[in-house]
């Protein structure tokens, strides 16, 4: 059976205007996507595709020109559907002022919970995001990846069925990058939905069920990742302890076989797992823990996948 | 469509938003080293009226006075604006404003709890000025004919006093921010108006040459110039020896400020904050000057339009009531108080429909 629709939209149009209302730009054209409860889905798209703008009009931030939008089976202005929903915006807009504490404390007070659950949240959030060291000092001055885990962190205040992440890895080191994409498997084995921009395609084909590609306002492509990226008449083969002589003898005889050219490499690893695995050496890599009010077990109604 | 909360706990969960919101709004404005400068400059040349005396006509308490419901309003003007232009306009620039309203936050409890956190900065800033000008008219050189004593008699203690409370609120400021890594601006604001509060409280147990008041007796207010509260007989706890006749009008100055407040709030969801600030003044000085340009206009003139819709400023300026004992009636003060609530309901209105339309990106 296919599980709800939690975001739908047909039609979508966003047109921006001057101070005179003359059309300026038309961001939006027409989009037309859902994205289905429990799924990681992501939207990619160059700079000025349009994806920051749909995100907004999800959110209710922008009014759509045309067009129609469901989140959660409401009108994204209802606000109660916005207590639903957790929104990590592209730029971690905080209050300088504020210390990464008040930071969630606030953001727990908006959802209007009691000042008990959002200090235990806060705390556990912040150990999450490894800030607690770092939980009394400004957030104004903070590097722009200390001040992204703080988003993130108030991003889940109100552990939410409905995450949207906009850039969520945008100024993080490969490790905070690793923790946020380890986050993002964990919360939707834990049946959270999330949405997601980036412009680090491997950061989304890490982590992504279904895809779609924005391009000028218009969608090109959508779909599995699984079904976009296959090449369906082509087969690899990993072999592991030939010797390179081996390896061209075999190829050569796989060439015989086929009757066509037969490409061979030897395969490297990524350097992101390389960097992790030179940095692990020293401990510095920490074993990634989710808060334990974002669990299943610990939200009613949630469960896995 | 603007909709109303629908449940009793919805109507509590807003609440709670609105204070969060509110009391953010507040702390980030104090901090704000501008914010300071501008309590610092109205309570000092407050303060600073009686040291610099330009005339002595026996008016020296009012000349003190007015300047302080002058800085009051002018300051606060200044102060009202700047804080609802950083705290919305440049929110909403930033980015801030945005991840409120992503949260279950409707945008008119954003633009009310944004004015209740701006009129909180301008309340506190009230409570100081309006407590230095108590203390500059106290300070002022008074003629007194005493048993024992006949001529102008000024007030050293509580000046010094008062200047003293200014540089402690300070230093302590400062001592928490080295010592417990508090936030100065918000040290320094709230102990430079607090400080002036206690100045003024204290300053009501001695008379006006450092001599202390014994705390029974009517007999003991002999050495005493100025106005007393005091028991007929008995028990006297407290000679507040201020012009206590200042409170009505500083008040209709509070109600014009909230008004100002909330004009600049409207005006920062759709302007910047130097845009705001210039429509705030042009309708203060349009306000204190309506009579002028009003006086026997029609109704259906533009002259009469702009008196209809401009906030007649000079509703909340009653300086002048309270020279040679005069006294502001409470029940003025309370009819203004309505005239004042009208106003800003209307500016809000305005302002929450503005906001509703606009586009946070």
């Amino acid at each position: 059976m296919e599980s709800a629709k939690v975001i739908e939209t047909l039609g979508l149009r966003k047109t921006f205007r001057d101070f005179w209302r003359r059309p300026v730009v038309e961001a939006v054209k027409g989009l037309d996507f859902s994205v289905r409860q429990g799924e990681v889905f992501g939207l990619l798209g160059p700079n000025g595709s349009g994806k920051s703008t749909t995100i907004k009009m999800l959110l209710g931030l922008l009014h759509p020109t045309a067009g129609e939008i469901r989140v959660l089976g409401a009108a994204p202005s209802d606000t109660r559907v916005k207590a639903r929903i957790g929104y990590l915006p592209e730029v971690s807009h905080l209050h300088p002022f504020l210390t990464p504490r008040e930071t969630l404390m606030y953001y727990a007070s908006l959802f209007g919970m009691s000042h008990g659950v959002a200090a235990r949240r806060t705390a556990e959030l912040l150990t999450m995001v490894d800030l607690a060291h770092a939980a009394d000092r400004a957030v104004g001055r903070f590097s722009k990846g200390m001040a992204r885990r703080v988003g993130v962190a108030q991003a889940l205040v109100n552990a939410p069925e409905l995450l949207i992440l906009d850039e969520p890895t945008s100024g993080l080191d490969p490790l905070g990058c690793r923790e946020v994409k380890d986050l993002v498997r964990l919360l939707a084995r834990n049946g959270v939905t999330v949405l997601m921009t980036s412009h680090l395609l491997a950061d989304v084909e890490d982590v992504c069920d279904r895809v779609a590609i924005l391009d000028r306002g218009v969608l090109r492509a959508e779909g599995q990742i699984a079904d976009l990226l296959r090449k369906p008449d082509a087969v690899r083969f990993l072999v592991e302890g030939l010797s390179e002589e081996e390896a061209s003898a075999l190829r050569r005889e796989l060439e015989a076989r086929a009757g066509c050219r037969v490409q061979q490499d030897f395969p490297a690893m990524s350097l992101e797992a390389f960097f992790l695995q030179v940095v692990a050496q020293d401990g510095r890599l920490r074993t990634f823990e989710m808060a334990p009010f974002l669990q299943a077990e610990h939200v009613p109604g949630k469960g896995p996948a | 469509m603007i909709r109303p909360p629908q449940t009793a706990t919805g109507v509590w969960r807003t609440l709670k938003q609105a204070a969060a919101i509110a009391g953010t709004t507040l702390t980030e404005a104090i901090q704000q080293p501008v914010a300071l400068l501008i309590l610092l400059a109205a309570v000092l040349m407050t303060l600073l009226s009686p040291v610099f005396q330009f005339h002595r006509f026996s008016e020296d308490g009012r000349l003190a006075r007015d300047s302080g419901l002058a800085c009051m309003l002018v300051f606060g003007l200044v102060l009202a604006a700047g804080t609802a232009g950083r705290s919305v306009a440049d929110e909403i620039a930033r980015g801030t404003a945005a991840a409120a309203i992503g949260k279950p936050v409707s945008r008119v409890t954003f633009v009310l709890a944004k004015w209740l956190g701006i009129f909180g900065v301008v309340a506190l800033f009230w409570c100081g000025v309006l407590a230095a000008t108590l203390l500059a008219e106290r300070c002022s050189a008074h003629f007194l004919t005493l048993e024992d004593f006949s001529g102008y008699a000024t007030d050293p203690w509580t000046l010094v006093s008062s200047f003293l409370g200014v540089a402690l609120a300070l230093a302590a400021a400062a001592a928490g921010h080295y010592w417990r890594r508090r936030r100065f601006g918000v040290g320094a604001f709230a102990g430079v108006a607090l400080s002036q509060v206690a100045v003024a409280a204290v300053s009501g147990f001695y008379n006006r040459f450092g001599q202390l008041y014994p705390l029974h007796g009517e007999a003991a207010c002999s050495g005493c110039g100025g106005e007393h509260a005091h028991a007929a007989a008995g028990l006297v706890w407290y000679h507040p020896e201020l012009n206590l006749r200042v409170l009505p009008v500083a008040l209709l100055v509070l109600f014009a400020l909230a008004i100002f407040a909330a004009l600049a709030t409207a005006l920062a969801t759709r302007l910047q904050t130097g845009a705001a600030l210039a429509v705030c003044a042009g309708v203060l000085i349009l306000g204190l000057a309506g009579d002028a340009f009003t006086a026997g206009a029609t109704a259906l003139s533009l002259r009469g339009l702009l008196a209809g819709v401009l906030p007649d400023v000079q509703h909340f300026w009653l300086c002048d009531a309270v020279a040679r004992g005069g006294r502001v009636a409470w029940s003025y003060v309370a009819e203004a108080g309505a005239y004042a609530a009208t106003c800003c309901a209307i500016c809000l209105t305005a302002g929450c429909l503005a906001f509703q339309d606009r586009d946070l990106g």
